[in-house]
């Protein structure tokens, strides 16, 4: 559904984002993370079709960004860094407006469904600039869905919401990807990203990693053992330096261990343990954050 | 139909706001009010006095020469710059609206009230004469007069939006693209002032050469504008 190869732009001598190669399929919601400035926004843009690529292409639902930007534009939904409604309309109006521009012919059922949806259908008569932020937020979400698009491209969409609002959208946008959608979503919530999201690409002008949560904490830091003793002893260390133990060391009661393979390592080390004389009391992985994975890898391509 | 709709939003939201009402309802009825008042005390003047009947009906045509100017340069600063600062214009061109149409949608917006009101309040204005006179005068109801309406009018307010929409993407703020914007009224000034100070009455040369400079001016503002609003200058240029 997007599908991008080289994917670059370029301001003047500044380069936002740089060969930039990603593909989001139906059915999936694909998390763009990076620190400030690292060009997802733009990156949405191009998709959007608002931006032209100075470099490589990009094919969304089907249409070249470049070639066919007006189909382009017809079959995404895009929700922008800042909800960008007109104050003086009511929420109604709002997405009247917009669900005609996109043409569709009768927007009323939709803009219904999804002011019930979203919890604004109350205040659908109000003028925008007496909703509050977040509700703001979600009309803006609403107005992304109206022509019922087959692609999203949501920028940061639970910014600014209280954490129940959140939640709700999570679920929401959960439910839109389930509807066969493709959803590329900006985010600096790590747990958003790691909740809602199938892969997660990493970026920073280019793309520093993409995979699942879980993979990309594997290929970061390897797994972790803990193995937490009754009657730890500095022999144990001896003891276990087998050929697949990386690194052992003993930290308080527990040993922790980065082994190779740990589902087919594991069971060998503490058969030796127990043959050692060590009491076990638990065995635990470490577990690592995606947000130790997003700081090593940002801070990693610092160095760089 | 996307033109229409356009139009349609930017007539809601613009005539919400009090200042654009203000001048866009009660300025032309003022003026017109005043140009009705000045073709009156010019209505007997003796025969000396030709000179000062001539620059009082020179003003009164004047001020619908204002008009025409004024009101698209109020209604697009408030279009253009209400975009802006709403941050409206990204999920706008998000839409498949095309860029023509994101122009004229904007032009037609200003220009076609502008029209309407100054050819309505002239009309009151004459409606008012000749209640007043018992009969409107030769001068007013004269060909120079009724060019400077049909052909000059849409000439200014074209002119108005063109010169709003260039300042408009340089500023957020609105009260400086109002008055930057403003000095699109010069062109509709200074040609009658000059003809009043010689105290001569507007003549078919002087509509011609006015019609003919605005249309120059126009060109090259349209050129310059059309250029300005490009989904990318847009997204990128405007400030
Ligand atoms: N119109 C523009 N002109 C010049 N430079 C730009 C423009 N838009 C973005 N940039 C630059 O491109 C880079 C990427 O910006 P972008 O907005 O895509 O980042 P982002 O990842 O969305 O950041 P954030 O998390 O702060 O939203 C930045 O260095 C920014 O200054
Ligand atoms: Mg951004």
């Amino acid at each position: 559904m997007i599908r991008t190869q080289g994917l670059t732009r370029r301001f003047g001598d500044l380069v936002a984002v740089e060969d930039l190669s990603l593909e989001v399929r139906e059915g999936e919601i694909v998390a763009l993370l990076g620190p400030n400035g690292a060009g997802k926004t733009t990156t949405v843009r191009m998709l959007a079709a608002l931006l032209a690529p100075t470099g490589g292409q990009a094919q969304v639902a089907g249409f070249d960004v470049a070639r066919e930007p007006q189909a382009v534009r017809r079959h995404v939904g895009v929700l922008t860094e800042t909800p960008g409604l007109y104050r003086r309309l009511s929420a109604w109006r709002n997405l009247e407006f917009f669900a005609r521009l996109y043409g569709v012919r009768d927007p009323r059922p939709n803009i219904e469904r999804y002011l019930v949806l979203l919890g604004l259908w109350e205040r659908r008569g109000d003028p925008v600039g007496t909703l509050s932020k977040g509700m703001r937020q979600k009309l803006a979400l609403a107005r992304a869905l109206l022509h019922e698009p087959a692609v999203l491209l949501l920028d940061e969409p639970t910014s600014g919401l209280d954490p129940e609002s959140a939640r709700s959208v999570r679920e929401f946008i959960q439910e839109l990807a389930g509807e066969r959608r493709a959803v590329l979503l900006c985010t600096h919530n790590l747990p958003e990203a790691e909740r809602l999201c199938s892969r997660i690409a990493l970026l920073k002008t280019r793309l520093i990693a993409l995979g699942n949560p879980e993979e990309l904490k594997g290929q970061l830091f390897g797994t972790k053992v803990l193995v937490k003793l009754a009657n730890p002893k500095p022999d144990f260390l001896q003891g276990i330096s087998l050929p697949f133990v990386k690194e052992a060391r003993l930290e308080g009661p527990t040993l922790a261990m980065r082994v190779e393979e740990p589902e087919r390592h594991n069971p060998i080390l503490i058969r030796r343990l127990v043959e050692l004389g060590a009491e076990i009391q638990y065995v635990t992985q470490e577990e690592r954050t995606l947000e130790d994975v997003y700081l090593e890898l940002v801070e990693g391509e610092d160095e760089a | 139909m996307r033109l229409k709709e356009l139009v349609a939003k930017e007539w809601e939201e613009v005539f919400k706001i009090r200042l654009v009402l203000f001048s866009s309802l009660f300025m032309p009825l003022l003026l017109a009010g005043l140009a009705a008042y000045l073709v009156w005390q010019g209505r007997n003047l003796p025969q000396e006095a030709i000179g000062a009947q001539v620059a009082l009906f020179n003003t009164a045509l004047m001020y619908f020469m204002v008009l025409p100017v004024m009101i698209p340069v109020t209604i697009a600063v408030y279009s253009i710059v209400g975009e802006k600062e709403q941050g409206t214009l990204e999920p706008l061109l998000a839409t498949p609206i095309s860029d023509w149409e994101l122009f004229l949608g904007k032009a037609l917006a200003a220009i076609l009230p502008a029209l309407a009101l100054t050819w309505g309040v002239f009309g009151l204005f004459l409606a008012a004469v000749w209640v007043m006179l018992g009969g409107v005068p030769g001068m007013v109801l004269s060909a120079p007069w009724l060019l400077s309406l049909l052909l000059l009018s849409p000439l200014l307010a074209l002119l108005g939006v063109l010169v709003t929409m260039l300042v408009s993407s340089r500023t957020t703020d609105p009260r400086a693209a109002y008055q930057f914007s403003g000095l699109a009224v010069v062109p509709a000034l200074v040609p009658l002032i000059v003809y009043s100070a010689r105290q001569a009455a507007v003549n078919l040369f002087l509509v011609g050469l006015e019609g003919g400079l605005l249309l120059a001016v126009d060109l090259a503002a349209f050129w310059l504008a059309v250029r300005l609003f490009r989904r990318e200058e847009i997204l990128t240029r405007w400030k």
